[in-house]
């Protein structure tokens, strides 16, 4: 297996202890697209957490060891993303005080990844159409399309494995986790919730699809059970392409 | 330490050198700028009547001044209307031409039903007329009456505000106003009220000159 | 006014709870957001215009000692009495003064953000003048006596009928709700007497010119012209960072601030004062006074926060951002709400008292976005939340349990141990995957949780079930 072929998956601590299925879903279609996985098992937390809630001497900490831990890697992939923002767009801001930390950190934003954008345009690597799937509406997380400009790729994916994408009327508007913002702010982070859960409904989409795992977790929360099913694009796509 | 003094202090301590960037050149280039005029103020719901010449102008004025049921109007001396002989044309209404008649200006324009005015630019892009204070030219005679009229040749209309500010030098008066449309608010249940303290009709007689 | 966590909370809770507040809340600031879309798309070149846009205001601001004096020189050549004012309490002095000194017992006022952080109208009032604001939104929060809900729009939680009856009671007469043409031409006979009444008007200044020494006031309504031209005082209240150098550069902003607020091209009325009345002049103000106000502002010159005084209050954040559209103005505590209310709130009136502000934000970016002078919000409210943890704003328990959490995710070990002991105490607490916990332990209000999956995704991988199958 050539260099070009290997993989480190940055697993992302929510999809590890919360939604480890959709850890599984992103190792398997890796695979498919032909890439050797490898998990750096160190690996615990971006430090996204720390970050955002002002608490930079902790999120300097974690950034630097994933630095470490990944440094070695050709290419690192996430399966989420807020964390591949973290990694890509706010270690270099955040280790700009340490020169070398710095340059390393800059070195590993170049080969970061968030899964469907590595899927699309690293890997150039399409699912086969699905004989029959149903209709998603996409969630455009903040960090996707604002911070990392990715809203394409997943459509791209979804549709080419056989879903129809409905769009909601705003399919950027925040789902209301923002971290610890939902623990700080629950009225408001559930209201902004219930919001979203409404939009994607008008769109009669069964499924909800979105790339972040903590809007997943955030969106669960507050959908009725017996009603829209909110999937991680790793989980859709692993079972449109078996 | 005067407030002064101090706020020039602090902000002295922290300055620092920055050029400021070279001046915007508006890329518009209407090719029928009455028209994109028109458009524009029709959309603000302003309202525009065309005409061939000023005579025409004129008698589109006497025209609006009869649909508007107007008895009282207080006019600006300025161009084009200083030259029109308003009382003469029009004698059966009341008139206050400012610096002419003798009485209280702010009276007459509060009981007016229409103020008319003439306009020193006009910017094609937003359907903005552009008036000014000064010798007989009043502020509130475009302001107070229900209705504003004002006459505007094509020839004082430029593209837009970049190309307005580029060609303006010098001072200003001690009042100037860009009007893109009638008075209106939608402050109440963002339903759009027109008329609300300044005129609720603003019409332009746009004529060729 | 304050904004603590738990004041924050509670009024959000009540906007959110008012269903016809959501309603307004969500159609004002949707339109507003559209129209800002159309208006943009039709200039050929919007995204450029707001990069030279930033460019002028940072410039300005870099050197703005310069550009305050040549404003001064041309203004005072114009008439122009310039006051300066270091506080708001130096602020409102002045202007009480200038009362005074003409017996003014009523002055109008146009919108202005300036006055309402400084709480003139009060001052006023302590005086025997009183102030009645005439832009139609303010006045129905004036006549309701409560604080602007939008920057532009500061009336917009009101129902027809709760304004019928607030300007029932104002005129005297027995006013419908549902003819808001009526309503608005009621406003308009009350004002009026006012507007020619009132021995003083009070405006702020949306931008302050220096070529001429003049102030512009960007309205739709034509109360700032009456505010301005029909009393025999004027007194303009405006922040220092308003300035530009030159016309160019002041059309550039007025370029983008209607769009960006409204979807107009420009307002209706945009009016520009350089001075008194002059001797021909048939009417106008015989006094002119530009009072610049500091309270805060220039010590955010050369940090970390000067950016924020780049903003031209066109109020897009607010539409923007997904908190404000549910929380809803009042939460702020301030008459800066929404992202640019966020942080210049605490950088002016005290973190401690707005400690909420920099929370009250899920980091969605949207507003940085919509910015037309690109202001970096998001960067700036992350610092203030390390400011927060910094000077202890944020309690001691809370900190401890973060900087524990780190120490537990900076050991791979010592996490999968922690994890292993939560997989065991949760047992208690689960039901159907869902963490269901009473709802005075509950910091999700009801919604609910997912506990910690039965197995990791590092155990499986390192008990070598997810070994690849070729």
């Amino acid at each position: 297996m050539t260099e070009a072929r290997r993989v480190a998956l940055f697993v992302t601590c929510l999809v590890d202890q919360v939604l480890p299925e959709v850890g599984v879903a992103t190792v398997r279609l890796l695979r498919r697209a032909g890439f050797k996985v490898e998990f750096p098992v160190a690996q615990t937390c971006c430090g996204q957490p720390f970050h955002n809630s002002g608490h930079t001497s902790e999120a300097v900490r974690l950034a630097k060891r994933t630095v470490e831990i990944l440094g070695d890697y050709p290419t690192v992939v996430l399966p989420s993303g807020s964390c591949a923002a973290m990694i890509r767009v706010e270690y270099p801001h955040l280790l700009e005080p340490w020169p070398d930390w710095h340059s390393r950190a800059q070195a590993l934003a170049a080969k970061t990844f968030e899964l469907s954008e590595f899927l699309v345009e690293q890997a150039g690597w399409m699912p086969v159409r699905a004989a029959s799937a149903p209709a998603v509406t996409y969630h455009d997380s903040c960090h996707m399309c604002r911070m990392l400009q990715l809203g394409a790729e997943p459509r791209k994916l979804l549709a080419a494995s056989g879903h129809r994408v409905n769009e909601m009327r705003e399919s950027d508007r925040c789902c209301g986790f923002g971290g610890l913002f939902s623990l700080r702010m629950p009225e408001v982070s559930n209201a902004m919730t219930t919001e979203k859960v409404a939009q994607a409904n008008e769109t009669g989409a069964p499924i909800l699809a979105s790339a972040d795992p903590g809007c997943i977790i955030q969106m669960r929360g507050l959908a009725p059970e017996d009603g829209l099913q909110i999937e991680h694009i790793a989980t859709l796509l692993e079972a449109a392409s078996r | 330490m005067s407030a002064r003094d101090s706020i020039f202090k602090q902000l002295r301590g922290r300055a620092r050198e920055q050029e400021m960037p070279p001046a915007w050149i508006s890329r518009r280039d209407f090719g029928d700028p009455a028209g994109r005029f028109e458009s524009a103020l029709t959309a603000a719901k302003g309202e525009v009547v065309r005409a061939p010449s000023l005579a025409a102008a004129l008698d589109a004025l006497g025209e609006l001044l009869r649909e508007l049921n107007a008895r009282t109007v207080v006019a600006n001396a300025e161009p084009p209307l200083s030259g029109a002989r308003l009382e003469q044309r029009w004698p059966e209404l009341e008139w206050h031409i400012v610096g002419e008649t003798a009485g209280d200006l702010r009276a007459f324009c509060a009981r007016a039903d229409v103020g008319l005015s003439g306009a020193d630019a006009a910017l094609a892009e937003t359907g903005s007329i552009i008036v000014s204070s000064g010798p007989g030219r009043s502020r509130l005679a475009t302001l107070l009456p229900p209705a504003h009229i004002a006459l505007l040749s094509t020839s004082a209309l430029t593209t837009d505000i970049f190309t307005w500010t580029a060609a303006r030098e010098g001072g200003m008066p001690a009042n100037v106003n860009i009007i893109s449309g009638p008075s209106k608010s939608a402050d109440i249940e963002v339903t759009l009220a027109i008329g609300v303290h300044g005129p609720g009709r603003f019409i332009v007689i746009l004529y060729t000159d | 006014m304050t904004a603590t966590f738990p004041q924050f909370r509670q009024q959000a809770r009540i906007a959110i709870e008012d269903i016809r507040l959501q309603g307004a809340l969500d159609t004002a600031t949707g339109n507003l957001l559209g129209a800002r879309i159309q208006a943009l798309a039709e200039l050929p070149d919007s995204e450029k215009l707001r990069d030279h846009l930033k460019s002028i205001r940072s410039s300005t601001l870099a050197n703005l000692v310069r550009y305050l004096e040549i404003f001064e020189r041309n203004a005072v050549a114009a008439g122009v009495h310039i006051h300066w004012a270091s506080t708001g309490g130096d602020a409102r002095k002045i202007v009480i003064d200038i009362a005074e000194q003409h017996g003014v017992t009523l002055a109008t006022k146009s919108k202005s953000m300036t006055t309402e952080e400084i709480h003139l109208n009060d001052a006023l009032a302590a005086v025997g003048a009183e102030a009645v604001e005439t832009d139609l939104g303010e006045w129905i929060i004036q006549l309701a006596q409560e604080p602007p809900f939008h920057i532009i729009g500061p009336a917009i939680h009101k129902t027809r009928e709760q304004v019928a009856e607030l300007i029932s009671e104002a005129s005297g007469r027995s006013l419908a709700p549902d003819d808001i043409a009526m309503l608005t031409a009621e406003a308009r006979r009350v004002l009026r007497e006012k507007f020619l009444a009132a021995g003083m008007g009070i405006s702020g200044g949306n931008i302050a010119v220096a070529e001429t020494g003049s102030v512009v006031l960007v309205t739709n309504e034509g109360n700032g012209r009456l505010v301005t031209s029909a009393p025999p005082v004027h007194v303009a209240v405006i922040g220092i960072e308003k300035v530009v150098p030159t016309w160019d550069d002041a059309a550039a902003w007025l370029a983008l601030l209607a769009r960006s607020a409204t979807g107009q091209p420009l307002s209706v009325y945009t009016s520009i004062i350089s001075g008194p009345a002059r001797n021909e002049d048939p009417d106008g103000p015989r006094e002119v006074h530009v009072v610049f106000l500091d309270n805060g502002r220039s010590r955010q010159i050369g940090g970390e926060y000067e950016e924020v005084l780049q903003c031209i209050r066109c109020g897009a954040c607010l539409n923007v951002c997904p908190v404000y559209r549910e929380a809803g103005g009042h939460a702020y505590g301030s008459p800066y709400n929404g992202p640019i209310g966020s942080v210049i709130t605490p950088l002016y009136s005290g973190l401690r008292k707005y400690e909420a502000l920099p929370h009250a934000c899920s980091l969605c970016q949207a507003c940085k976005d919509i910015c037309p002078v690109r202001i970096d919000l998001p960067r700036m409210l992350l610092a203030l939340r390390e400011t927060e943890v910094r000077e202890g704003v944020i309690p001691w328990p809370e900190r401890k349990v973060e900087e524990a959490a780190a120490v537990v995710l900076a050991h791979e070990r010592l996490l999968r141990f922690v994890t292993w002991i939560f997989r065991r105490l949760q047992g208690v607490f689960l039901r159907d995957g869902r963490l269901q916990l009473p709802l005075w332990l509950d910091p999700t209000l009801g919604r609910r949780m997912p506990g910690l999956a039965q197995r990791s995704f590092r155990t499986m991988w390192q008990a070598g079930e997810l070994e690849s199958k070729e």
